[in-house]
């Protein structure tokens, strides 16, 4: 087959494939003259800004600049507020009031009682019965059980007390995180702001440049994406703001009036080792301290079952009129258990395991705390590391790099594309040193507050799933 | 051995002179320096006018008495040719000089370069040369690290005579080796200084003496012969007077040598690595600090040029004259073979003899005539710079704070493909500093000629008697413009003369 017959063939085939192939999005052209290079043409133009109809989002003042929220105000409301922490609050009354249920004596039990209706006397036939009168019956609790009960829920409210306290520091801890994230959205936008004004100034000296023939078409068009690119890293920046103040809001448990934060970002924490925080972690943190309280109620929750067989002793007696003799007589008994075949061993060895489980459900917690911290302590001191030397080293040499390209252009010495670059480069250095203090901050936060976040999540009930709750009646 | 270039200077003049030297070139406040800087800027508009100042000098007192004025229709004191090409006198070909053959050849000058003194030993003149770093003036102001010899760049100039034993004694304090190359000599092998072809290098701290007896006379020069080591800065003049002056004489024998070198901003190492230039010196300096070569009207006036660029030559312009080409560096030309030009095209390492009769007063320009040379640094003339009422000092007054740029530059100039071609934004403070406009040299000269005057670019001064007098032999207080515009009096068409007025700069 001759050569050009062969590459016909390839191309009709990669046709067919293109085909069938997924459509690609077809952008509208750009204009583009006919001829440049063959006479004069204007360089492309620098695009316009994005039009009104992508403004959605845009606060109803317009740019008037809202109300200023300092941490602590967002803090006082957020604790006034929440409703997780209510919710916090709830459970321990709840485990208070299981307690009190728990301890509450029997109460006795009054029968009317007839019994013989019918039965004949001698006198008479059919008398209303040998025996008409009332029994009193009183169950006599032994071995403690209802101490033992009410000790037990006792403890589970303490659980759910340090499970409260954990909900405060997720309820604080997001406050800050989100108080710094809308700190960082500030200052990333206002950097941002700065940056779009480079890109303007950079795309206006590619048009400069083009009239003195020292730019290409293609090389403006650049300055002109880069241009745009900037104007909507600046709409993302302004949306990320407003998302981010939002979602303060909503931690805060009430609506606030738009506006910004005021603070600094950076860290105040004077840092530690590894080892400290790990030991204060596993002595502090109230997670540990639920799983602990939990022990102590599994623990009791075996003594509980262990007398749970012991039998209560059942008292009855009454007085009535015997119908038969025309007299009256009384009635008295006593009940109890006799615990030949149960002991309750089935409950007690489920106690007992539960009590284990929870022991390794502490280690559990403890070494996930060690995992999470290790984690968020090398973030933690990445973005220390990378937030001192940005201010001791690479921002004030982006400046002076900046500055000194500024004197060189002045003294007509360095052309304006390489200042622009410096003061890009200056510009992108402070967006990174957001970044690096956020991170910083973020990090500082959740390892000064025990690793514990999420200030929406619901408030922890202090009894796990699939927890031993035998009877309706909490013992 | 070359003399001051004004031995009748009174004493207190020489002081002065000595000082500005010692100074680097910085003129020392005389009263003339000051009134020249106090009065230099562009005058307001309010100050515009169309007449001229009043008269200074003696213009009866322009001329020396005797001299010769008409060669065969060449005019010594007035712009002329000549009545044929064939003539020995066409463009003042074989025109001598004023000063008389009796009081020896007129001294060798380069400005702004010393001389290098010697002694005689058993006969022998013994030179030291010492192979050293330098921290050289440009500018005012702009002190670059580059290499030279004894201290200086160029190095310190060497002259002998014809015939003479000559011993140098070169001494290598730099702390890499280097070697000497007595460029053009026809000296024996063992002191060419060919780098290890023909000697072994001289060793940091060492040193190695070289010993000649000179049969050739002509325009040499000395430079080290490792490569980066030229590009450096390592040259000096080493002229060799011939043992009767050559024929006509002159009154005026100038050296220059133009050399180019990368020195990038915010630095002050040249980077010899580099194969363009941003920085362009003529004895060391570049304009307007380069020293105006200051003669009389109808004056024969020699300027030998070397080129010891790295790779770039130089098409070397003089403007109101025609010189004519009277040699290079191997040797003097014979004179049938001498050209008449206005532009003379300099090769990396060639020199040119270059004579005219100074018959066109005024402050003339001399240049190398590619553009990339006729400024320090070009730069791209884009920015605020070209932006109206913008200035680059609002960057500076907040890096934290980038000023707003209109998206479209409001210059109506921009609607001409190509614009701007002039190069905005001079150091004016530096321009108009006391070490440009307070020379003697430039005395008189017109308000605002250090924006004229960028790189390879020297003014060549040409003035009647009287007011070479003021501007270089006497302290008395010297008008910026008073000079030039005494000329165009005198000369040119006062009616038709607008002074100097503001001129705009980024």
């Amino acid at each position: 087959m001759p050569r050009f017959l062969h590459v016909a063939k390839l191309a009709l085939f990669a046709t067919a494939a293109g085909a069938a192939a997924q459509e690609q999005l077809a952008p509208p052209a750009a204009l583009r003259p006919s001829a440049p290079g063959k006479s004069f043409t204007a360089p492309p133009a620098i695009p316009p800004a994005p039009g009104e109809e992508l403004k959605i989002d845009v606060p109803q003042e317009g740019d008037a600049v809202g109300p200023v929220y300092a941490l602590d105000e967002l803090l006082t409301l957020a604790a006034q507020n929440n409703p997780t922490l209510r919710q916090a609050q709830l459970h321990i009354s709840a485990d208070l009031a299981k307690a009190q249920q728990a301890g509450l004596y029997p109460n006795p039990v009054f029968t009317y009682q007839a019994e013989q209706i019918g039965v004949d006397s001698e006198t008479d036939t059919d008398t209303p019965g040998e025996f008409h009168g009332g029994v009193l019956e009183q169950r006599f609790v032994t071995a403690g059980k209802l101490r033992l009960s009410r000790e037990k829920y006792l403890r589970r409210a303490h659980v759910s007390e340090h499970l409260a306290t954990a909900q405060q520091f997720r309820v604080c801890n997001d406050v800050r995180l989100h108080f710094y994230r809308a700190l960082a959205a500030g200052e990333t936008l206002a950097v941002r702001r700065e940056l779009l004004k480079s890109a303007e100034d950079a795309a206006v000296t590619s048009q400069e440049a083009y009239n003195m023939g020292q730019a290409r078409r293609p090389e403006v068009r650049r300055a002109n994406i880069t241009l745009q690119r900037a104007r909507l890293d600046l709409l993302s920046a302004e949306n990320a703001q407003r998302e981010s103040f939002r979602a303060l809001t909503s931690l805060v448990g009430v609506t606030l009036a738009e506006g910004r934060v005021k603070g600094s970002l950076t860290p105040e924490r004077e840092p530690a080792s590894f080892d400290a925080e790990l030991g204060r972690l596993l002595a502090n943190s109230p997670e540990v301290a639920a799983a602990r309280a939990k022990l102590a109620v599994d623990r009791m929750t075996v003594q509980r079952e262990r007398v749970e067989w012991t039998p209560d002793i059942v008292a009855r007696g009454g007085a009535g009129y015997n119908f038969e003799s025309g007299e009256t007589v009384a009635v008295a008994g006593v009940a109890l258990e006799v615990p030949i075949y149960d002991r309750n061993q089935g409950t007690i060895r489920q106690a007992q395991a539960d009590y284990a489980r929870q022991q390794q459900e502490v280690r559990r917690i403890e070494f996930q705390l060690q995992n999470r911290l290790a984690t968020a302590y090398q973030q933690y001191l990445t973005a220390l590391q990378h937030a001192h030397e940005y201010e001791r080293v690479i921002l004030p040499e982006s400046k002076a790099a900046y500055a000194e390209l500024l004197e060189s252009y002045k003294r007509d010495r360095v052309d304006w594309s390489d200042v622009l670059m410096a003061q890009h480069d200056y510009f992108d250095a402070k967006l990174t040193q957001v970044e690096n203090l956020l991170e910083a901050r973020t990090h500082e936060v959740l390892i000064a507050g025990y690793l514990l976040h999420d200030g929406l999540m619901a408030a922890e009930d202090a009894t796990p799933p699939g927890h031993i709750d035998a009877t309706p009646r909490p013992r | 051995m070359s003399t001051p270039q004004n031995s009748n200077r009174p004493p207190r003049r020489e002081f002065f002179r000595t000082s500005a030297l010692a100074a680097g070139g910085a003129l020392a406040a005389t009263s003339a320096g000051m009134a020249q800087h106090s009065g230099h800027g562009m005058p307001d508009d309010g100050e515009r006018r169309h007449e001229l100042p009043k008269p200074v000098g003696d213009p009866s007192a322009g001329r020396p008495a005797g001299a010769q004025d008409e060669y065969e229709g060449f005019h010594r004191f007035a712009p002329s040719r000549g009545n044929s090409p064939d003539s020995d006198f066409y463009l003042g070909k074989l025109v001598p000089g004023l000063r008389d053959p009796a009081a020896g050849r007129a001294p060798f000058v380069a400005p702004d370069v010393p001389s290098l003194p010697y002694e005689i030993k058993d006969g022998v003149k013994e030179f030291h040369l010492h192979a050293t770093p330098v921290e050289a003036d440009f500018l005012p102001g702009y002190k670059m690290n580059v290499y030279g010899y004894n201290g200086s760049l160029p190095g310190p100039t060497i002259e002998v005579t014809q015939g003479d034993r000559v011993r140098v004694i070169v001494t290598n304090d730099l702390p890499e080796e280097t070697f000497m190359h007595w460029h053009g000599f026809e000296c024996g092998i063992q002191y060419d200084g060919a780098a290890s072809l023909v000697q072994n290098p001289i060793k940091p701290g060492e040193s190695f003496r070289y010993e000649f007896t000179f049969h050739e006379e002509g325009t040499f020069f000395y430079h080290s012969h490792v490569a980066m080591q030229e590009a450096f800065g390592m040259v000096g003049w080493f002229i060799v007077h011939p043992r009767s002056d050559w024929d006509p004489p002159v009154d005026r024998d100038f050296g220059l040598i133009f050399q180019n070198f990368f020195i990038e901003p915010t630095q002050t190492v040249a980077d010899s690595w580099r194969m363009d230039w941003n920085w362009h010196t003529i004895n060391g300096r570049s304009a307007p600090y380069i020293s105006p070569l200051v003669v009389k009207h109808g004056e024969r006036v020699r300027i030998r040029i070397l080129n010891f660029s790295p790779m770039q030559h130089h098409p070397i312009h003089l403007h109101g004259h025609t010189f004519w080409v009277t040699g290079h560096e191997g040797a003097r030309t014979p004179k049938s073979a001498w050209i008449p030009r206005n532009t003379e095209l300099i090769a990396v390492a060639q020199a040119a003899e270059l004579e005219f009769i100074a018959n066109n007063p005024g402050d003339w320009m001399m240049h190398c005539h590619m553009v990339h040379h006729m400024m320090n640094h070009m730069t791209k003339q884009v920015g605020p710079r070209v932006r109206p009422g913008q200035s680059v000092d609002a960057y500076l007054k907040d890096l934290d704070r980038v000023p707003e740029a209109a998206l479209r530059n409001t210059d109506p100039g921009f609607a001409v493909p190509g614009y701007p071609q002039d190069m905005q934004g001079m150091n004016m403070g530096m321009m108009m500093s006391d070490a440009i406009v307070g020379r003697r040299e430039t005395l008189g000269m017109r308000k605002g000629w250090p924006m004229a005057l960028m790189g390879l670019m020297l003014a060549v001064r040409v003035l009647p008697e009287d007011l070479y007098h003021l501007v270089m032999e006497t302290d008395e207080h010297v008008e910026p413009g008073s000079v030039f515009e005494e000329i165009v009096r005198r000369f040119g068409d006062p009616s038709d003369y607008t002074p100097a007025i503001r001129m705009s700069h980024g």
